[in-house]
């Protein structure tokens, strides 16, 4: 969305609250269970944006974390597609959700939160620190980390951050591949501005890059 | 669109969301309390308190603020913090000259271990798409007023890397300890669309 006009101010009533109702961290928890458990299909985060555009600005925050993990359990195959509405009914009926309780695993769960890794090192890089790189003109069909905003802009690599799998090509399974702090001119980027010119960095695949 | 049907929306996402829980839990996937536990751990463990103490250290301890710019998750996770959307940790100093913003324009990447989970503004498609264009605006609207001579370095966190800025330490807070400066530091101070606090502020 870098640069897109329209959308009015940042700050808003409300909006210094991660979420509004208690439904929307009950999603986010699904939705991090579904990656601790490996019950669903693909990245959350390149399913949500399958959703036809309008919809997807039109829709609240975990409004879109729902429906991804809805997708990616249904995808697996873990919950069948009508499982959900069956489920909406026998709640509008009335029904009682069903209850589990583990302490013993909701320990586990928490402290699988705890686990990450850095990105492990470039042990061979195409392009070195102070080397001017351009972000291709591009037009992926699906997932990418390349802004519209960036592409066919030429900036200077100021940091090679590690190797990582290339998200493009299918979520997050592609060859792994060095990563780029990049940064660019605001003008390069945006045109003149009354704000005078500042710096914008980006974190650039090295497939989305050629030498400039 | 009315207020109404806003309040019929939310009810309806509310009531699938119970209801995707039901599903999970009767097939015997997850466990209510997994739920319960992880939305607690989100809201109650993880948060700015934790992000500020690492500030207040950097503030303190030259060697620890050095280790922070090396290796920014290895320091962090001296302090016990780490974990999901925090694997690895480029932390950025605000000086005189130089004020760092963290922005994901692509979605809403965000260190979770440090910040918690991300106020509804850093989501927002007014901030995804304003920060990186007119980040000058973006900061007026914070109540952030910079020189104009101070270089804006605007972050944009398009990969697996996560931001932490650690606020310029205010005037006026030589003698106090610890905690009394991580008390000062704040969330937006630590996304840079804030300033630390003044002592006695």
């Amino acid at each position: 969305m870098g640069g897109m006009h329209g959308f009015g101010a940042v700050v808003t009533p409300g909006s210094d609250r991660a979420a509004e109702h208690p439904w929307e961290l009950r999603v986010f928890a699904l939705s991090t269970l579904v990656g601790i458990h490996g019950i669903g299909a693909g990245s959350g985060r390149a399913i949500r944006e399958e959703m036809p555009p309008a919809d997807y600005l039109a829709a609240g925050y975990y409004e879109r974390w729902l429906w991804s993990t809805e997708q990616r359990l249904v995808r697996r195959g873990t919950v069948g597609e009508r499982d959900v509405d069956g489920w909406v009914e026998r709640l509008r009926r009335g029904d009682a959700a069903p209850r589990r309780e583990d302490p013993q695993a909701a320990r586990l769960a928490v402290e699988a939160t705890g686990q990450g890794s850095p990105l492990p090192q470039a042990l061979s890089a195409r392009f070195a620190v102070g080397d001017r790189a351009r972000a291709r003109r591009m037009r992926p069909a699906g997932h990418t980390r390349c802004p519209r905003y960036v592409r066919g802009v030429a900036g200077v690599v100021e940091a090679v951050r590690g190797v990582d799998a290339f998200p493009d090509i299918g979520p997050y399974e592609g060859p792994e591949e060095p990563v780029y702090a990049v940064a660019f001119a605001s003008s390069d980027l945006f045109g003149p501005s009354d704000e005078g010119e500042w710096t914008v960095l980006l974190d650039l695949f090295e497939s989305y890059l050629e030498p400039a | 669109m009315s207020g109404d049907h806003h309040h019929d929306h939310d009810d309806e996402l509310a009531l699938r969301a119970a209801a995707l829980e039901a599903v999970l839990v009767e097939k015997g996937l997850l466990t209510t309390d997994q739920v319960d536990a992880i939305v607690e751990h989100y809201e109650r463990d993880l948060g700015p308190q934790n992000g500020a103490r690492v500030v207040a250290r950097a503030w303190v301890d030259p060697a620890y603020r050095q280790r922070l710019r090396s290796d920014g998750a290895a320091a962090i996770r001296e302090l016990g913090y780490g974990g999901f959307e925090g694997g690895t940790m480029v932390v950025v100093e605000n000086t005189p000259d130089v004020h760092n913003v963290v922005v994901c324009t692509l979605c809403s990447c965000y260190p979770w271990p440090v910040l918690g989970l991300p106020p509804s503004w850093y989501k927002s498609p007014a901030y995804r798409a304003r920060a990186v264009a007119e980040p000058r605006a973006v900061l007026r609207e914070f109540g952030v007023e910079l020189p104009a001579e101070t270089e804006i370095r605007v972050w944009d966190s398009t990969s697996e890397v996560r931001y932490l800025v650690v606020p310029q330490r205010p005037e006026g807070a030589d003698g106090l300890s610890e905690d009394e400066l991580a008390a000062l530091v704040t969330r937006d101070s630590m996304i840079g669309t804030g300033l630390a606090l003044e002592p006695g502020a």
